[in-house]
């Protein structure tokens, strides 16, 4: 299973690079829409077309990624805690905090810098909330969640050891309580607040996403059993992983409509949670997979933390170059996720390389952990 | 080169990306931060395909990937 871990990541991070070229999509065809509509065209019509479903499903199958991420890092605790130890060094817990954070508040400046240079204006204290929680782009939430499932986990793995079970149900339930909050729209009462229930619990905030780093711990502390158990529930995950995506597709799209919200951004749901653990499941417990499949994903597992915090950079600038250049194109999905995927990954793919073979080789860990 | 040394340079190379890096045998890897969730699962892909060796899940645990010298001792068995 740990072998596995590296695969795994680096499936993760395809899907959040993936998951981030179909949000450029969804503002190419929304909030961009104007660049090259006829006049007069209704924007919101887009939504229910084959472009808006192609997208809404590369963003079902990725959802997976942050539970990965999170699954391998509580995995990790569970390897540094040693075999028969009950606490974690704190020295290793702030050395790992350490490395997460100087790369993720370098990057954090750097794309505030560039906001600034086109543009945005940001007050000093709008700035520290910004690099407090993850705020400087959508996705750099993951960091100062997963920051706070470190600051927990001297907490957590006691609890893991003596009671992963118990553990895991407390967790999966105040996660999927949260997580139902929002459902009260599909009873057709008047209490119509989805956006402020989701704006009350952050994405960077450690209750959100509870489950994952715990799951990984457990899995990590008891691994002869848990793979057991994983290749019993083997091929009823692999068809549930099928099934959900489609029920989670259903399941967003009624969120979204009945919740008043003229747009909503995605959040994990119910169904993204069982389908992430269907996921997880499936790819932990394959039988051998070829190692020409599983080195290039490792490879990239390896780079995980560099690609994600840079990518999203590659793709809005590339994003924006093109709604200069050439509007037309962002009309066209089917043309415009490759190259966002593309760049996505090759842009921060050079970019390491190119640091790694140079005399800035010695600040790599500063710049990508 | 014996299997210490290919540790050492490994470490150096592709975790530490600093192949002049002052690497004691005796640094705790992981207090010292310089293996994390990513490099450990790096080194562990390392060593099966370097050395030939299938190291089991319960295996990887801080008491032996904790030093050079600790996971040189622990590789002994194989």
């Amino acid at each position: 299973m740990i072998r596995r871990l590296l695969f795994l990541n680096g499936i993760a991070i395809l899907g959040v690079v993936l998951f981030h070229s179909s949000g450029m999509g969804f503002v190419a065809m929304f909030a961009w829409a104007s660049r090259y509509l006829p006049p007069g065209a209704s924007i919101m019509d887009q939504v229910g077309s084959l472009s808006y479903y192609g997208l809404r499903m590369v963003e079902q199958i990725a959802i997976v990624s942050i539970p990965a991420f999170l699954f391998v890092s509580g995995n990790f605790v569970a390897v540094s805690a040693g075999r028969d130890a009950t606490m974690l060094s704190r020295k290793l817990i702030y050395s790992r905090i350490q490395n997460l954070l100087i790369p993720y508040f370098l990057w954090s400046v750097v794309v505030i810098a560039l906001n600034m240079i086109t543009g945005s204006k940001f007050s000093e204290i709008s700035v520290l909330i910004m690099l407090l929680t993850g705020g400087a782009n959508e996705i750099f939430y993951f960091v100062p969640l997963l920051v706070q499932f470190y600051l927990l986990s001297p907490l957590l793995i006691r609890i893991a050891r003596a009671n992963p079970l118990g553990l895991l149900i407390v967790c999966g339930v105040i996660q999927t309580f949260l997580q139902l909050l929002p459902y009260h729209v599909l009873f057709d009462t008047q209490l119509v607040f989805v956006g402020a229930v989701y704006k009350l619990i952050p994405k960077w905030l450690f209750i959100s996403r509870i489950f994952w780093f715990p799951l990984g711990m457990v899995a990590g502390l008891h691994s002869p059993a848990i793979k057991q158990t994983l290749v019993r529930l083997r091929n009823w995950a692999i068809a549930a992983a099928i099934i959900l995506v489609p029920l989670g597709i259903l399941e967003w799209e009624t969120l979204f409509r009945r919740s008043g919200e003229i747009w909503l951004a995605h959040r994990e749901t119910v169904t993204d949670n069982l389908y992430s653990l269907a996921v997880l499941i499936s790819l932990l417990a394959l039988r051998r997979i070829p190692a020409n499949i599983t080195e290039p994903f490792e490879s990239l597992g390896a780079k995980s933390y560099g690609i994600f915090l840079t990518h999203g950079i590659f793709i809005e600038y590339t994003a924006k170059v093109i709604y200069h250049a050439a509007p037309a194109l962002l009309g066209y999905q089917i043309a415009l996720q490759p190259v966002f995927v593309f760049i996505g990954l090759a842009g921060p793919l050079a970019i390491i390389t190119l640091i790694d073979h140079s005399v800035l080789r010695k600040a790599y860990s500063y710049l990508y952990g | 080169m014996d299997r210490k040394s290919h540790l050492i340079d490994f470490i150096k190379n592709e975790i530490m990306h600093n192949s002049r890096a002052n690497l004691d045998p005796d640094t705790d890897l992981l207090g010292a931060g310089i293996l994390d969730s990513i490099g450990i699962l790096q080194l562990v892909a390392f060593i099966e395909k370097m050395f030939k060796i299938s190291v089991p899940d319960e295996d990887v645990v801080y008491d032996n990937f904790m030093s050079i010298n600790t996971l040189v001792d622990y590789l002994r068995q194989y």
